[in-house]
């Protein structure tokens, strides 16, 4: 995936951002920010002609049962260069702003992960389920999940909490 | 001047021209369409969940089942990011049949692609000769391995099995007669004028609107992107190989048509630059039995047939990944499908369904 993007730049981000983090030991090190400061971060990787970060490659959250870890992982086809983003998330409230308001492409992959993790994207253009059914209440890529129970009510396909794991 | 009124019609998820179980909300005036909005899920199996209660080396078969036609891509994809997060250097012999399975698995799955369009199209001989030249590969496979779509031969390390003389002399002789398929394929089509009057000038994405929607594959480079994670990465033995990126220049139908037979072509030149140079030496790396990756994560794409499959791992240390996430080449690329339909007709809804080219095992994961 070429190189990863140069230790020096990320000292500059760090002196950018107040919130900007990173581990200084590691070769591929990720950076950390904070959720309020994504946006604008993220407006410097793709504008500054020096980053020009043009490309979302890849998004996704994980939960790590204490917080949920938003990752964003973009390419810069100009220098041939990536980086690692990542936001920690506040797990009972996950929300952070949404990526279309950059990227257009990202509109999907957030339905994604908005379904499958339950986070939120805030400023999103159309934010419902994509997989799963509508009316399903749970987030199964949580590591708490308990598979809901599918039962028919009035010919309509409904989903409940499992009354005893027996 | 008669009356019209929007309605909304529901193609799919059962449709013979929608590839799978896509569901296609399409809002039409009349004849003419104003909005289509894909509706997924129907063939949600949550492989992205399973992966987490299995092992390592169990999860690959998983990644067959993503995208069905074109399974050894997806192997690569996942084995090459285990790989990474585990450290294991892969043998180059190993390397050298990987690229000639996965290019083979792309041919394959451009005939798929050709079958298909050409059904959809009106003419269903077009795909009776596709799948009969796609069988000849899907028979090397069985003689590789055992099996012909769900193969799971690429695993952690390295490849199942060793490659035998006579896959190599199979391989040769298709790889021969690939040119010849392509001459008859443009004879029986691509030279077809009501083939050519259906594909040029619809369903146009422009470069800008292909980089807007993140696109990948064929068909961001039907829209003259240079854009081949092979070139780019050169992951891999990719990097010993040389081939061209065919671009095209409008982003219309045609031109998505046209990238795949040429990309046929080069996926052919490459499979004979691999067979010609094979080295000798061991076909799989020493794995340990019981594969504990070291704490961390890793993100590693490949080139898939539809376009850039990544595969992003975490691991907690134990046998059994804590978190995959696969993003998927048509998940991503289906986004467009609204701008490709609006203002066509509804007939060219149906091209413009099978040159983005989903498949929904792996759009819907």
């Amino acid at each position: 995936m070429g190189t990863y993007f140069e230790l020096e730049k990320l000292e500059l981000l760090k002196a950018q951002f107040d919130t900007a983090e990173y581990d200084t030991e590691q070769a591929e090190p990720a950076l950390y920010i904070g959720k309020e400061q994504l946006l604008e971060l993220m407006r410097v990787l793709r504008e500054t002609p020096t980053y020009s970060f043009d490309r979302m490659g890849m998004l996704t959250a994980v939960d790590y049962k204490e917080y949920i870890e938003m990752v964003y992982s973009l390419y810069s086809r100009r220098y041939d260069k990536w980086v690692t983003v990542k936001v920690k998330l506040d797990r009972d409230n996950p929300e952070v702003e949404s990526m279309t308001q950059i990227w257009e492409g990202t509109n999907f992959e957030e339905r994604e992960t908005y379904d499958l993790m339950g986070v939120k994207f805030l400023h999103h253009p159309d934010l419902r389920r994509i997989l799963m059914p509508d009316n399903y209440e749970a987030h199964p890529l949580r590591k708490d999940f308990v598979p809901l129970e599918p039962r028919i009510e009035g010919g309509v396909l409904t989903w409940h909490k499992q009354r005893s794991m027996s | 001047m008669a009356q019209t009124e929007k309605y909304v019609l529901n193609m799919g998820p059962q449709h013979p021209s929608t590839h799978g179980v896509l569901q296609v909300q399409v809002e039409l005036d009349g004849e003419n369409i104003v909005g289509a909005k894909p509706v997924m899920g129907y063939l949600h199996r949550g492989i992205e969940k399973l992966m987490e209660s299995r092992t390592y080396v169990q999860c690959v078969p998983f990644t067959d089942r993503l995208d069905y036609v074109s399974a050894m891509n997806n192997n690569l994809g996942f084995c090459m990011a285990v790989e990474k997060l585990a450290g294991i250097e892969v043998p180059e012999r190993a390397e050298f049949i990987r690229v000639i399975c996965a290019e083979l698995n792309r041919i394959a799955s451009h005939h798929v692609f050709i079958g298909s369009l050409t059904n959809d199209l009106g003419s269903a001989t077009g795909m009776i000769y596709a799948f009969r030249d796609r069988e000849k590969i899907l028979d090397l496979f069985n003689i590789i391995c055992g099996a012909r779509m769900t193969a799971h031969y690429i695993r952690i390390g390295g490849v199942a099995a060793d490659a035998q003389d006579e896959f190599l002399r199979d391989t040769q002789k298709f790889i021969d007669y690939v040119p010849e398929m392509l001459d008859e394929y443009n004879k029986l089509f691509s030279g077809n004028e009501i083939f050519q009057a259906r594909m040029k000038k619809t369903s146009i994405i422009t470069k800008e609107m292909a980089l807007k929607f993140g696109m990948s594959g064929p068909n961001i480079r039907a829209s003259g992107v240079d854009y081949d994670i092979r070139k780019i990465d050169k992951y891999g033995a990719y990097g010993k190989f040389d081939f061209d990126v065919p671009l095209g220049k409008r982003g219309d139908n045609w031109d998505r048509y046209m990238i795949r037979m040429k990309e046929i072509a080069e996926s052919a030149k490459i499979i004979q630059q691999a067979l010609d140079n094979m080295p000798e030496g061991p076909y799989m790396a020493k794995v340990p039995k019981v594969l504990r990756p070291p704490k961390g994560d890793a993100y590693h794409r490949v080139e898939n047939t539809r376009g850039e499959l990544g595969f992003y791992i975490v691991s907690d240390g134990s046998t059994k990944p804590y978190r995959v996430h696969i993003r998927r080449p048509s998940f991503v690329n289906l986004q467009a499908l609204d701008t490709m339909c609006k203002g066509m007709l509804l007939a060219d809804a149906v091209t413009a369904f099978a040159t983005i080219d989903p498949l929904m095992g792996e759009v819907d994961c």
